[in-house]
Protein backbone atom coordinates (compact mmCIF):
# COMPACT_ATOMS: atom_id res chain seq x y z
CA UNK A 1 0.00 0.00 0.00
CA UNK A 2 1.60 3.29 -1.47
CA UNK A 3 1.92 6.32 1.00
CA UNK A 4 -0.84 8.00 -1.49
CA UNK A 5 -3.50 5.04 -0.65
CA UNK A 6 -2.64 5.37 2.95
CA UNK A 7 -3.52 9.05 2.99
CA UNK A 8 -6.50 8.22 1.12
CA UNK A 9 -7.60 5.54 4.00
CA UNK A 10 -6.58 8.25 7.05
CA UNK A 11 -8.90 10.95 5.55
CA UNK A 12 -11.70 8.74 4.81
CA UNK A 13 -11.39 7.77 8.83
CA UNK A 14 -11.43 11.17 9.66
CA UNK A 15 -14.03 12.05 7.69
CA UNK A 16 -15.95 8.97 9.49
CA UNK A 17 -14.91 10.24 12.98
CA UNK A 18 -16.27 14.04 12.09
CA UNK A 19 -19.52 12.38 10.86
CA UNK A 20 -19.81 10.36 13.77
CA UNK A 21 -19.25 13.66 15.96
CA UNK A 22 -22.17 15.73 13.81
CA UNK A 23 -24.53 12.93 14.53
CA UNK A 24 -24.16 13.25 18.05
CA UNK A 25 -24.17 16.93 18.00
CA UNK A 26 -27.64 16.79 16.10
CA UNK A 27 -29.08 14.20 18.48
CA UNK A 28 -28.03 17.02 21.30
CA UNK A 29 -29.74 19.56 19.46
CA UNK A 30 -32.51 17.25 18.86
CA UNK A 31 -33.29 16.64 22.67
CA UNK A 32 -32.55 20.07 23.34
CA UNK A 33 -36.11 20.48 25.59
CA UNK A 34 -36.18 16.89 26.61
CA UNK A 35 -36.33 16.84 30.51
CA UNK A 36 -33.74 15.00 32.14
CA UNK A 37 -31.36 14.50 29.08
CA UNK A 38 -27.59 14.97 29.36
CA UNK A 39 -25.76 16.13 26.00
CA UNK A 40 -23.55 13.47 25.12
CA UNK A 41 -19.76 14.01 23.73
CA UNK A 42 -16.91 11.52 21.78
CA UNK A 43 -13.49 11.57 21.95
CA UNK A 44 -11.18 10.84 19.29
CA UNK A 45 -8.50 8.15 19.34
CA UNK A 46 -5.58 7.13 17.54
CA UNK A 47 -5.52 3.91 15.57
CA UNK A 48 -2.91 1.59 14.00
CA UNK A 49 -4.41 -0.96 11.59
CA UNK A 50 -1.59 -3.36 11.12
CA UNK A 51 -2.80 -5.35 8.01
CA UNK A 52 -2.48 -2.52 6.23
CA UNK A 53 -0.01 -0.20 8.25
CA UNK A 54 -2.29 3.01 8.60
CA UNK A 55 -2.50 5.15 11.54
CA UNK A 56 -6.42 6.94 11.24
CA UNK A 57 -8.57 8.56 13.84
CA UNK A 58 -11.71 6.50 15.30
CA UNK A 59 -14.25 7.77 17.77
CA UNK A 60 -14.00 6.92 21.12
CA UNK A 61 -16.57 5.89 23.59
CA UNK A 62 -19.83 8.15 23.85
CA UNK A 63 -19.80 9.86 27.28
CA UNK A 64 -22.36 12.26 28.69
CA UNK A 65 -22.24 15.26 29.98
CA UNK A 66 -21.98 15.06 33.80
CA UNK A 67 -22.79 19.12 34.59
CA UNK A 68 -26.12 20.50 36.08
CA UNK A 69 -29.56 20.45 34.37
CA UNK A 70 -31.34 22.95 34.02
CA UNK A 71 -34.03 23.83 36.64
CA UNK A 72 -37.24 25.02 34.23
CA UNK A 73 -39.75 27.18 36.41
CA UNK A 74 -43.44 25.79 34.87
CA UNK A 75 -45.78 24.94 37.31
CA UNK A 76 -48.27 23.95 34.81
CA UNK A 77 -46.02 21.01 33.49
CA UNK A 78 -47.24 17.13 34.30
CA UNK A 79 -43.32 16.60 35.33
CA UNK A 80 -43.51 19.76 37.82
CA UNK A 81 -42.56 18.61 41.35
CA UNK A 82 -43.91 20.86 44.91
CA UNK A 83 -41.71 23.98 44.12
CA UNK A 84 -43.44 24.19 40.34
CA UNK A 85 -40.31 23.54 38.43
CA UNK A 86 -38.66 20.19 36.70
CA UNK A 87 -35.36 19.70 35.38
CA UNK A 88 -34.81 20.07 31.91
CA UNK A 89 -31.69 19.01 29.80
CA UNK A 90 -27.93 20.23 29.99
CA UNK A 91 -27.67 21.38 26.06
CA UNK A 92 -26.39 24.70 25.44
CA UNK A 93 -27.75 25.61 21.60
CA UNK A 94 -24.52 27.73 21.29
CA UNK A 95 -22.39 24.86 22.08
CA UNK A 96 -23.80 22.43 19.93
CA UNK A 97 -24.41 25.09 17.19
CA UNK A 98 -20.22 25.82 17.51
CA UNK A 99 -19.33 22.12 17.91
CA UNK A 100 -21.29 21.33 14.81
CA UNK A 101 -19.45 24.33 12.56
CA UNK A 102 -16.07 22.75 13.57
CA UNK A 103 -17.07 19.15 13.13
CA UNK A 104 -18.04 20.98 9.41
CA UNK A 105 -14.72 22.48 8.55
CA UNK A 106 -12.81 19.44 9.60
CA UNK A 107 -14.48 17.16 7.47
CA UNK A 108 -14.21 19.81 4.53
CA UNK A 109 -10.26 19.39 5.70
CA UNK A 110 -10.09 15.78 5.51
CA UNK A 111 -12.22 15.82 2.27
CA UNK A 112 -9.65 18.07 0.49
CA UNK A 113 -6.44 15.92 1.94
CA UNK A 114 -8.58 12.80 0.39
CA UNK A 115 -8.99 14.75 -2.83
CA UNK A 116 -5.53 16.44 -3.27
CA UNK A 117 -3.83 12.73 -2.28
CA UNK A 118 -5.92 11.21 -5.14
CA UNK A 119 -5.43 14.14 -7.36
CA UNK A 120 -1.16 13.76 -6.98
CA UNK A 121 -1.50 9.86 -7.47
CA UNK A 122 -3.70 10.44 -10.52
CA UNK A 123 -1.35 12.66 -11.99
CA UNK A 124 1.93 11.09 -11.26
CA UNK A 125 0.20 7.88 -13.70
CA UNK A 126 -0.39 10.37 -16.31
CA UNK A 127 3.23 10.60 -16.64
CA UNK A 128 3.23 7.42 -18.11
CA UNK A 129 0.58 7.75 -20.60
CA UNK A 130 2.93 10.45 -22.29
CA UNK B 1 7.17 -31.56 39.88
CA UNK B 2 10.48 -32.60 38.92
CA UNK B 3 12.38 -31.12 35.85
CA UNK B 4 15.29 -32.77 35.06
CA UNK B 5 18.37 -30.16 33.48
CA UNK B 6 18.99 -32.96 30.11
CA UNK B 7 15.54 -33.64 29.45
CA UNK B 8 14.97 -29.43 29.54
CA UNK B 9 17.49 -28.85 27.62
CA UNK B 10 16.93 -31.11 24.96
CA UNK B 11 13.83 -29.81 25.02
CA UNK B 12 15.06 -26.51 24.34
CA UNK B 13 16.89 -27.66 20.86
CA UNK B 14 13.80 -29.07 19.47
CA UNK B 15 12.26 -25.96 20.33
CA UNK B 16 15.02 -23.96 18.56
CA UNK B 17 14.66 -26.21 15.54
CA UNK B 18 10.83 -25.82 15.24
CA UNK B 19 10.82 -21.66 16.02
CA UNK B 20 13.38 -21.33 13.23
CA UNK B 21 12.56 -18.13 11.65
CA UNK B 22 11.23 -18.95 8.22
CA UNK B 23 12.74 -15.95 5.72
CA UNK B 24 9.33 -14.04 5.17
CA UNK B 25 8.77 -11.90 1.91
CA UNK B 26 11.70 -12.99 0.19
CA UNK B 27 12.98 -10.28 -2.61
CA UNK B 28 11.53 -10.88 -5.93
CA UNK B 29 13.68 -12.35 -7.98
CA UNK B 30 12.45 -11.96 -11.45
CA UNK B 31 9.94 -9.62 -13.21
CA UNK B 32 7.40 -12.61 -14.17
CA UNK B 33 6.79 -12.55 -10.11
CA UNK B 34 7.03 -9.54 -9.84
CA UNK B 35 4.15 -9.16 -12.42
CA UNK B 36 2.23 -11.80 -11.19
CA UNK B 37 2.28 -9.94 -7.11
CA UNK B 38 1.28 -6.67 -9.18
CA UNK B 39 -1.63 -8.46 -11.17
CA UNK B 40 -2.60 -9.75 -7.20
CA UNK B 41 -2.50 -7.10 -5.86
CA UNK B 42 -4.43 -5.54 -8.47
CA UNK B 43 -7.11 -8.37 -8.30
CA UNK B 44 -7.03 -7.62 -4.09
CA UNK B 45 -8.24 -4.07 -4.46
CA UNK B 46 -10.48 -4.91 -7.11
CA UNK B 47 -12.51 -7.09 -5.44
CA UNK B 48 -12.23 -5.50 -2.62
CA UNK B 49 -13.96 -2.08 -4.28
CA UNK B 50 -16.65 -4.32 -5.20
CA UNK B 51 -17.33 -5.81 -1.82
CA UNK B 52 -17.50 -2.35 -0.43
CA UNK B 53 -19.35 -0.90 -2.75
CA UNK B 54 -21.93 -3.76 -2.68
CA UNK B 55 -22.12 -3.22 1.42
CA UNK B 56 -22.40 0.36 0.65
CA UNK B 57 -25.50 0.05 -1.61
CA UNK B 58 -27.35 -1.90 0.42
CA UNK B 59 -26.35 0.72 3.05
CA UNK B 60 -24.38 -1.04 5.30
CA UNK B 61 -20.80 0.78 4.76
CA UNK B 62 -20.60 3.80 5.88
CA UNK B 63 -20.27 6.66 2.48
CA UNK B 64 -16.61 7.26 3.06
CA UNK B 65 -15.31 3.89 3.52
CA UNK B 66 -17.36 3.08 0.21
CA UNK B 67 -15.66 6.62 -1.14
CA UNK B 68 -12.50 4.89 0.09
CA UNK B 69 -11.98 2.01 -1.77
CA UNK B 70 -13.20 3.19 -4.92
CA UNK B 71 -10.90 5.65 -4.89
CA UNK B 72 -8.12 3.11 -4.79
CA UNK B 73 -9.94 0.92 -7.39
CA UNK B 74 -9.46 3.74 -9.56
CA UNK B 75 -6.30 4.43 -8.57
CA UNK B 76 -5.38 0.57 -9.18
CA UNK B 77 -7.26 0.13 -12.82
CA UNK B 78 -5.48 3.75 -13.78
CA UNK B 79 -2.40 1.52 -12.86
CA UNK B 80 -2.84 -1.29 -14.88
CA UNK B 81 -4.12 0.49 -17.78
CA UNK B 82 -1.17 3.01 -17.47
CA UNK B 83 1.60 -0.76 -17.18
CA UNK B 84 -0.61 -2.19 -20.06
CA UNK B 85 -0.05 0.60 -22.73
CA UNK B 86 3.35 0.83 -21.90
CA UNK B 87 3.73 -2.82 -22.57
CA UNK B 88 2.01 -2.80 -26.00
CA UNK B 89 3.99 0.08 -27.20
CA UNK B 90 6.92 -1.63 -26.47
CA UNK B 91 5.67 -4.60 -28.54
CA UNK B 92 4.45 -2.21 -31.28
CA UNK B 93 8.08 -0.73 -31.41
CA UNK B 94 9.78 -3.94 -31.50
CA UNK B 95 6.89 -5.32 -34.83
CA UNK B 96 7.82 -2.00 -36.40
CA UNK B 97 11.96 -3.04 -36.64
CA UNK B 98 13.38 -3.68 -39.91
CA UNK B 99 14.35 -7.22 -40.52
Amino acid sequence: MSDLERTMAASASGMAAQAARIRLTTENIANADTPGYRRKTVSFEETFDRTRDTRAVATGPVELDRSELERIYDPGNPLAGADGSYLGSNVDLVIEIADAREANRSYEANLKMFDQARQMASSLLGLLRR
Amino acid sequence: MDIKATLASQLYSQVQAVAKPVPQDAPVRNAGEAFRTAATDFMETLRQGEETAKLGLAGRADPQAVVEALAATELAVQTAVAVRDKVVEAYQEILRMPV
